[in-house]
């Protein structure tokens, strides 16, 4: 009787055991182990960009966790996605212009939503929203940045569409920025060739807080460094008229090809110069 | 010439597992009548189950420290040592600890309930057993293979807690990585239904009843000599261990 006792007592150990493990490993090593169960309040953040954020993903003040991301959909309306933040309640005292950041941890790490406080003496209620945001940084706008492109303006204000017309763009591709004195404006929206007049027609969506745009404006292809990418200039004009959706910009520079110059600089002057070409090279090529 | 033991290997595996599976409806229909059982059933339990706690955790402990050194030595490449809590976990979850456990429970407890029923079946105590109207199927084979079916899940949870105690011994305490690294970057990504509930619940339980219905059939079916016992111990651990890592293939492939 002792024996069958002996072994019946090691057998609900052996289970208690078994069992006390799972339980340990399913909440203290898996995501379970990040989910507040303290009340929390909600705060909304509009991104352009959200990368590779995943819902549950931490939300953190100054590096200290104070949250997660419950959800994340697309705007329906807009090019936006509204993301859901579950704030712990003891976190209560958020400026309401504070603004929202996704940062990747690491090189190759998560990604999370840092808010950094603003100066404002309102709180963000629940409920509420952050209307200050920046989007998660893609390796390919940083690498972009990197080779002088520079980022491309969001344009969650709206945009007004500009058309110029190239006898040569160049490897320009949708999506290029398109910058005045320097700074970006806005980007390509489309690229292709016109049938008919056998140019390459270009739309520029530039965002509506720079609408005063002289309408004798130059459009010029550059290139960023001698390989980056290649985007619109544009240099302004002097004419009181502004430039409004759906113009045509029609003092434009076509891109300059590597082989163009080079013939150029070899037999002075390369043959059937482009009629809306200027003969001198654009200001930064030699 | 070649060609004929060839088929002959072939349509004898195949006859091998439909028989298998007979056996399994034969044993899972006994079920019922086995629940007066339940003590014996207990009993095995104890048997391949707590007593293959001190194999099990030591491996345990073992494969995460092992697996703690060898991913410090790859992620140090990428200075990503950081990962190295994470990666030690999932590779456990989702494959070293269901598919070790299985392997080391075939060895551990698999050869014994095969050699063990082998042996009543050679020394005609099966045969003695229906004499005395109390039926070996209810009796002996149906208690081992619910314990099997039970422990399994049971010791893979025990390997596991065992397995990141060995990576985070390693990594942590010997080569230095940060503790609170260490785990936020598992909490971070392990996820407890596609890791852990898929890992070590469903791949272990799969195991289990594949490495059980194999020993207890083996033994079931042992020619009744000392020879035979022999082989069919042996076929018991050749046949679990393929099938084991077939099906976690199977199951890989499924549950991803």
């Amino acid at each position: 009787m002792s024996q069958r006792k002996s072994y019946a007592v090691g057998t609900g150990l052996f289970i208690v055991l078994g069992f006390a493990a799972l339980a340990y490993l399913a909440t203290q090593t898996t995501s379970v182990a990040n989910t507040h169960q303290g009340a929390s309040y909600t705060v909304e953040a509009h991104f352009a960009n959200i990368g590779q954020l995943k819902e549950r993903a931490p939300v953190k003040i100054a590096g200290v966790r104070v949250g997660q991301v419950r959800s994340i959909v697309l705007d329906p309306k807009s090019e936006v996605a509204d993301v859901t933040l579950a704030i712990d309640d003891s976190y209560n005292h958020i400026p309401d212009d504070s603004v929202a950041t996704i940062f990747t941890s690491g090189l190759l790490g998560d990604q999370y939503v840092g808010i950094q406080y603003g100066s404002s003496k309102k709180d963000v209620a629940d409920g509420g929203t952050l209307a200050l945001t920046k989007p998660a940084q893609q390796l390919e706008e940083m690498l972009g940045r990197f080779f002088g492109a520079g980022g491309v303006a969001d344009n969650l204000g709206g945009s007004y569409v500009l058309k110029a017309r190239f006898s040569n763009v160049g490897s320009l591709s949708a999506g290029a920025p398109v910058k005045m004195a320097g700074v970006p404006i806005g980007s390509v929206m489309a690229v292709h060739a016109d049938p008919v007049k056998l140019d390459a027609e270009v739309l520029l969506a530039i965002d509506k807080k720079y609408d005063q745009i002289p309408d004798d404006s130059a459009a010029a292809v550059f290139t960023s460094g001698l390989i980056g990418t290649q985007y619109v200039a544009i240099q302004p004009g002097g004419s009181p008229e502004m430039l409004k959706n759906g113009d045509e910009m029609v003092l434009t520079q076509s891109a300059m090809q590597l082989e163009d110059l080079i013939g150029k600089f070899l037999v002075n002057g390369s043959p059937a110069e482009k009629k809306d070409t200027p003969t001198d090279s654009p200001a930064g090529k030699r | 010439m070649s060609a004929q033991p060839q088929r002959n290997v072939i349509t004898h595996a195949l006859a091998q597992i439909g028989e298998a599976g007979l056996f399994l409806l034969t044993l899972l229909a006994a079920v019922p009548r086995s629940m007066k059982h339940a003590r014996e059933t207990v009993r095995q339990l104890w048997f391949v189950g707590a007593m293959s706690l001190t194999i099990i955790m030591v491996c345990g402990l073992f494969v995460g420290m092992v697996l703690g050194l060898q991913l410090y030595y790859v992620l140090s490449i990428f200075g990503g040592t950081a990962a190295s809590g994470t990666v030690v976990a999932i590779a456990i979850y989702r494959e070293l600890g269901p598919v070790v456990t299985a392997l080391l429970f075939a060895g551990r407890a698999g050869t014994s309930i095969t050699a063990e029923i082998g042996l009543m079946r050679a020394t005609d105590q099966l045969a003695a057993m229906e004499m005395m109207a109390v039926d070996p199927i209810a009796y002996v084979a149906v208690p081992r293979y619910l314990a099997g079916l039970i422990a399994m899940p049971l010791l893979c949870a025990v390997f596991c807690a065992l397995g990141i105690f060995g990576g985070h011994l390693v990594g942590v305490s010997w080569l230095g990585i940060d503790n609170g690294t260490f785990w936020s970057n598992m909490t971070a990504t392990v996820d407890v239904w596609k890791d852990v509930v898929n890992g070590i619940l469903v791949k272990s339980l799969a195991f289990g009843a594949v490495v059980s219905l194999i020993a207890v059939y083996q033994g079931y079916t042992t020619p009744p000599t000392s020879e035979g016992v022999a082989y069919a111990t042996t076929r018991t651990v050749v046949a679990s261990s393929i099938a084991i890592l077939a099906l976690d293939f199977v199951l890989t492939a499924f549950l991803m």
